[in-house]
């Protein structure tokens, strides 16, 4: 089939502004959209810039804005986008741009720096202030279930940058970083919760969340994002009563 | 763009808790309203039914409730909105200012007015 790729493009070195480039290719149904991208970039016009990295759906580096909802390109066939007829010319293009709200660095790569600082501020990592066990910390299986969902996060950032509270003020935590305290804060061998929900409970933190679901819709490994900030936000409300 | 560190200042749940709540009554408070006062023709919208609702204790308790949080329901949710977008310190202070003198003024309007009866 015969597909139109129209997508973003910026040099901030030679670009005064962004604008959108076409690119009519051939592909199967069954390609991905990162398939299409690395032909565009190998065969057609290597200034086309783009990160990816494992190309599974596991290392969260090829997460853009494809057709308007924020997707990672290696986890999306081109016939999930409704390109599915091998035999056709579709008019249609299909609409490739960087992760919104964020600052573009090049093309369709952006700049994660804030992503990274709202990271570290939850302090995405184990605290521990008892002394260590002979062996590991053990975890029950209930323990595990509580942040098994929470662990699959791969800080792809569609979340984030696909929620309005993020759109608004730049400054708010975001889905990304409250997922990831949520994932330490319920974590059974943690000693950091009160730490943790100082960090959350403050004027740019978890408050600024209102349920908007945009990062559950947005979220490729399905993770429901929204019901774990829901649960911190209980235990704001169960410590502060 | 910029990135500021977030500190420990605790803020939000109790009035996230309170907005919950209020907006619970709230529900059932306009529900109440409109059955009565809108779909309920024998409750009257006269002056004299009027006083005479004011003028019942459980009526007045009932009003006095609903402008008080009616009131801060209405107002917290403002100011959580406003708080949504990022804003230099002296115009998030000037609004909330607003918010609060407002509210306390519509409030003591409404007390006193169900009071006077």
């Amino acid at each position: 089939m015969k597909v139109t790729l129209r997508i973003f493009r910026f040099n901030p070195e030679t670009d005064s502004e962004p604008y959108y480039k076409d690119y009519e290719i051939e592909a199967d149904p069954k390609d991905r959209v990162i398939d299409v991208l690395h032909y565009i970039k190998n065969e057609i016009d290597g200034t086309l810039t783009f990160r990816r990295s494992c190309l599974h759906g596991i290392c969260g580096s090829d997460g853009m804005r494809i057709n308007g909802k924020n997707m990672l390109a290696c986890s999306i066939l081109l016939q999930d986008l409704g390109y599915s007829d091998a035999n056709k010319t579709y008019k249609k293009p299909i609409v490739i741009e960087p992760l919104p709200g964020m600052p573009i660095i090049k093309d369709l790569v952006t700049d994660f720096t804030d992503f990274w600082k709202k990271y570290e501020a939850v302090k995405p990592y184990l605290i521990t202030k008892s002394p260590p066990p002979e062996r590991e910390r053990l975890q029950s299986p209930e323990d595990v279930e509580l942040i098994m969902e929470a662990s699959k996060c791969i800080l792809c950032a569609c979340c984030t940058t696909s929620c309005p509270s993020t759109w608004s003020n730049e400054d708010y935590l975001g889905p990304a970083a409250l997922l990831k305290a949520y994932r330490f804060i319920f974590d059974s061998r943690d000693e950091a919760t009160d730490e943790r929900l100082d960090i959350i409970d403050t004027p740019n933190g978890i408050w600024r969340c209102h349920t908007i679901f945009h990062c559950v819709q947005a979220c490729p490994k399905e993770i429901n994002i929204t019901w774990h900030i829901s649960k911190l936000k209980q235990k704001l409300v169960e410590r502060e009563i | 763009m910029s990135f500021k560190h977030y500190g420990s200042r605790k803020s939000g749940s109790v009035g996230w808790l309170l907005q919950r709540i209020t907006g619970i009554f709230l529900i059932f408070a306009m529900v109440g309203h409109y059955i009565l006062m809108h779909y309920t023709p024998e409750t009257g919208h006269s002056y004299e039914q009027s006083i005479a609702r004011f003028s019942n204790v459980y009526w007045k308790m009932f009003y006095l409730t609903f402008i008080t949080l009616g009131l801060w329901h209405g107002l917290n949710g403002i100011w959580s909105i406003l708080r949504d977008f990022k804003m230099k310190s002296w115009l998030a202070i000037t609004l909330y200012g607003i918010i609060v003198i407002s509210g306390f003024a519509f409030w003591v309007l409404g007390v006193s007015t169900a009071l006077k009866f």
